[in-house]
């Protein structure tokens, strides 16, 4: 096709302003979804890289021997940076004191990721510090120093070794919580450890071998370390590594996507409305076209490389745009964000750029396919319907584009077909609904006064485009819903996932004696308190199957006694509060019977443990027969005491056990701890307080990051609502300046106007919520893991908020309408 | 026939004229004569062009577009553009129809005299007899009834005006 003659029609649709609106969806559909991922890129490495400091690395190496030298030469060839510890418990002796402590030797590069923070005096403030004691150091949890009589200065025996202690350690980036770090800290340099002896054949010790380095080669290193990881070893990163922060990080990346790929729909939709509004006006074109004896051919030839041109222009003046904004975000934000925007990468820059021309031609083919079918007739006979394509063929363009790119986005099929086979099956049933109630308002309409007559059969006139506007409308609003619940719902819960005062110590190993003391002096001092759980440490010798084959089954293949480790075991009467039975039943209060257990459920798929088979615990020694009577689900994100067995009431009675309990301590009467080790020596405390610190200031970036998010998204849905209403322009503009010239006056015009807009926002509206709410409930229930309940407030929101947006948007939009004198108008429409 | 084997007829022996003149609003004058060339691939559109729209009277009116002309300059713009495709038929739908009765009549001169020039065949549907009575043979269509009498015609010419 005659190149010269796109580019000119090409360049007088540009000069006439006709390509306005179609560029315009076009740059603004590339701008946001490119500052919407590059933005979300660099967060995302942002958030990532700020929860690695939780591990002090990116990924993490854990044994209880020393690995092959071989891991680290790979890691090397990587690029990765690599630090070292372990972790052993080991008792601590000063001039006149001992104490049970959790010692951490380090290498000279630890941390990777993350700070320490130090002080000289305990208890203090500190400063911030990028590295480990130097060899010849050591550094004390605050604690410490008064419970073994110290100050900084003065030495402490660790083994056989005498080392000086010059700093008090307030904070380390991978404390962790848990039952792992038992004992208060005595941080060491990797170089001293064998001058304390302690490393003896048999001595347990945990090894972590820390990794760093680009997002890529961390990938790969992971992937080539796994099949080669030794029995009883595993590598994490953080999802792995820190439950809480894991799946907060998870479901953020998950809002993220979804956001992108709802910022791809409106776009989309914006794209297909100003296409189908761009052909409209080139019907004529083509019909004369035709007359002077152009074939179907030759206008594809000359549409496609209009489109192709224009497509190019568009997207990478959107891509600059993109690129920009997200600089201007990021330079804005900057001083609010707790976090520094690592530089994004050029693949998001990549995906705008697919992204426009994907959206170009699956949303704007189906009304370009239609122009080719113009019957050069309508030159004369304006009323021929346009088109004889197969429509259905038309559109599947723009359903197999918006899957495909939808899919590309989130790399992840099921949340596509959620969001795409909701989409359709929200606006096929919405179309019948929009409908009625256009039918309905044009029955009101009737017994109403003038102004509210002319609006209301307005709509009901033009049916068929004013459904397709409700729909267009409902749909931009549903996904801002969608998004907005979402949202509330996911911070809801992580702010619900560590209360305010959430327990932010353990104090483990308290003898039977110790018990009743304790609680008197919690109360006294008004600590608030968990109750106190008996805990014996046992490991599961036997599970004998309900199944006999299975069990013989598993003696032939001589596998290992099921669980290696021993656990934590407890019994108690009631059923722990954030833990679900999810298979079997929980006993009664006053059970008494053949010993029963409730297993963890994670713990019970692992060792393929079901309801009513029967584990043999060993237990100091001496065996116990217990029969599963549940399987529990556990909320390990909780940071609360949590077992993987739970044996019935007094089940553990004849064996000696130690008691733990959990409490809130703010962090101004830490002190009481030492009163509280003082008294009851033989006791551990365990701190987790400034684990939940770090976890909560993670997830307060998350939000703040997801608040970002869904502003930029509320801004192109309003554009969409714009594009929608310009694309109705023509024919308003046309209506009415048939009205004005009858005598109509401006309130009149400007009130129909007003009503108009208001009921197709009201209807939008209650399309909208339908839509939202059963969407949110499939989201909810499927991809994020929360729980559902109906959102009431939703119900009065969705309709308000439609009709508030749609009546001022669209009256701001179409002011001109009444503004024009009708001349300039009909004349211009016809 | 498809649309595709209707479009190369229309191209290479077709020409129009319309009552509404259907010029493209985004072209020129001369890009608006220079189309059928441009679609038919010819060398020299814009020579060929340029020597039809000075025929017609609008040489110094070549670069405007057609919202800048006033209806007699708009249909006279598209007469050169249907000969410009050297059609050997061209149609005119009441070419008159949106115009008034002088600038009609200088249209309708201007349409015969390149009509004899190119050598081509005019077919026009007007609702003008006196126009129709230039036209060398005359068939009327009246509420669907097709006559072919020029006498008879001329005789139905006196009534309808009388």
């Amino acid at each position: 096709m005659n190149l010269s003659l796109a580019l000119k029609l090409l360049w007088r649709d540009w000069r006439s302003g006709e390509l306005n609106l179609l560029l315009a969806s076009l740059i603004i559909a590339v701008a946001t979804v490119t500052t919407i991922t590059l933005f979300v890129d660099r967060l995302q490495q942002a958030l990532t890289q700020e929860s690695s400091t939780f591990l002090a690395a990116d990924r993490v190496i854990e044994y209880d021997r020393p690995i092959d030298i071989e891991f680290s030469i790979k890691a090397q060839e990587f690029g990765l940076k690599e630090a070292e510890t372990m972790s052993f418990l080991s008792m601590v002796f000063s001039d006149d004191r001992a104490q049970f402590a959790s010692v951490k030797a380090v290498s000279d590069s630890y941390p990777l990721r993350g700070d320490l923070i130090i002080s000289d005096q305990a208890f203090e403030r500190g400063e911030v510090i990028k590295r480990g004691p130097e060899a010849g150091e050591l550094w004390l949890e605050s604690r410490l120093l008064p419970s073994l009589n110290l100050i900084s200065g003065e030495f402490l025996d660790v083994g056989i070794a005498s080392i000086k202690v010059t700093k008090a350690l307030i904070k380390e980036p991978d404390r962790g919580g848990g039952f792992n770090s038992t004992g208060p800290r005595v941080m060491m340099n990797m170089k001293d450890v064998e001058a304390t002896d302690v490393v003896q054949p048999g001595s347990r010790i945990s090894y972590r071998y820390l990794f760093a380095g680009d997002r890529d080669a961390i990938g790969k290193f992971e992937a080539w370390v796994k099949p080669r990881l030794p029995k009883g070893s595993r590598i994490f990163g953080v999802k792995e590594g820190a439950e809480a922060i894991g799946s907060a990080l998870e479901k953020a990346e998950r809002f993220l996507l979804l956001g992108a790929l709802l910022g791809v729909i409106l776009a989309g939709v914006a794209i297909a409305l100003s296409a189908q509004r761009y052909s409209l006006r080139h019907y004529d074109h083509v019909a004369i076209l035709k007359t002077l004896g152009a074939r179907p051919a030759d206008i594809d030839g000359l549409f496609f490389t209009i489109f192709f041109v224009m497509g190019i222009g568009a997207t990478l003046i959107g891509s600059a745009l993109g690129f920009l904004s997200q600089l201007g975000i990021v330079v804005i934000l900057d001083a609010y964000l707790p976090i520094h925007l690592p530089p994004a990468g050029i693949e998001p820059v990549l995906l705008g750029l697919v992204t426009g021309f994907v959206c170009l031609f699956s949303f704007a083919l189906p009304p370009l396919i239609k122009l080719r079918g113009t019957e050069p007739v309508r030159v004369i006979r304006r009323d021929i319907e346009e088109g004889g394509v197969n429509a259905l063929i038309a559109y599947a363009f723009g359903v197999v584009g918006m899957f495909g790119l939808m899919w590309w986005y989130s790399h992840d099929l099921k949340l596509t077909f959620m969001i795409f086979g909701g989409g359709i099956v929200a606006i096929l049933s919405l179309s019948v609904v929009a409908l009625i109630l256009l039918r309905s308002g044009g029955i009101l309409g009737m017994q109403a006064g003038s102004v509210w007559r002319l609006a209301l059969s307005g709509l009901q006139r033009r049916g068929k485009e004013n459904t397709m506007q409700i729909l267009v409308f409902g749909l931009a609003i549903m996904l801002l819903l969608i998004l907005f619940l979402i949202r509330t719902a996911l911070i809801d819960d992580w702010q619900s996932q560590i209360p305010e005062k959430a327990p932010n110590h353990f104090a483990i190993n308290i003898s039977p004696e110790d018990v009743a003391p304790i609680r008197k002096l919690l109360v006294d001092n008004h600590v608030s308190a968990q109750p106190i759980f008996p805990m014996i440490r046992g490991r599961v010798a036997e599970i004998n199957k309900l199944d006999d084959s299975q069990a013989s089954q598993t003696k032939n293949e001589e596998q290992a006694p099921p669980s290696e480790n021993s656990r934590n075991l407890t019994y108690a009467i009631d059923l722990p509060e954030d833990n679900k039975i999810i298979d079997g039943q929980w006993w009664e209060p006053d059970y008494k019977g053949e010993v029963l257990v409730s297993v963890e459920q994670e713990f019970a798929l692992f060792n393929s443990i079901s309801v009513k088979d029967e584990l043999i615990f060993e237990i100091q020694g001496r065996k116990l027969k217990a029969k599963v009577s549940s399987i529990r689900a556990v909320n390990w994100d909780n940071m609360q005491p949590n077992f993987y067995m739970i044996l019935s009431p007094g089940a553990l009675i004849d064996f000696p056990s130690t008691y733990m309990t959990s409490f809130f301590l703010p962090t101004d009467q830490k002190i009481f701890l030492n009163e509280l080790l003082r008294s009851y020596p033989t006791m551990t405390v365990i701190e987790v307080d400034a684990v939940i610190k770090q976890i909560k200031a993670i997830i307060s970036q998350v939000t703040l990051a997801i608040e970002l998010v869904l502003i930029l998204i509320m801004v192109s849905g309003a554009l969409v609502l714009l594009a929608s209403i310009q694309a109705s322009m023509d024919e308003r503009f046309k209506q009415h300046a048939i009205l004005r010239t009858l005598g109509a006056s401006q309130k009149l015009v400007m009130g129909s106007l007003i009503i108009e807009f208001c009921a197709l926002g009201l209807f939008a509206g209650v399309l909208a919520t339908v839509g939202a709410e059963l969407t949110v409930f499939g989201l909810k229930e499927e991809i994020f893991n929360l729980p559902y309940s109906v959102n009431f407030e939703l119900w009065f929101m969705g309709p308000a908020l439609g009709m508030v947006l749609i009546g001022v948007l669209g009256t701001f939009a179409t002011k001109s309408v009444v503004n024009t004198p009708p001349l300039v108008v009909l004349r211009n429409v016809d | 026939m498809d649309e595709e084997q209707r479009a190369s007829i229309r191209g290479e022996f077709v020409g129009f004229v319309f009552q509404t003149f259907q010029l493209l609003g985004s072209l020129t004058a001369l890009e608006n004569v220079m189309l059928p060339g441009e679609l038919k691939k010819d060398v020299a559109v814009e020579e060929k062009a340029k020597a039809l729209l000075d025929k017609v009277g609008l040489g110094h009116r070549m670069n405007h577009y057609p919202k800048q002309l006033s209806g007699g300059e708009q249909q006279r713009v598209a007469i050169a553009r249907a000969f410009a495709s050297s059609s050997e038929i061209l149609f005119a739908d009441e070419p008159t129809g949106n115009l008034d009765t002088k600038t009609g009549a200088n249209i309708i001169d201007l349409l015969f005299k390149l009509n004899l020039e190119f050598g081509s065949t005019l077919v026009l549907v007007t609702h003008d007899e006196r126009l129709a009575a230039r036209c060398d043979r005359s068939i009327h269509i009246s509420s669907g009834m097709l006559g072919e009498n020029n006498d008879q015609l001329s005789e139905s010419n006196v009534r309808s005006i009388g």
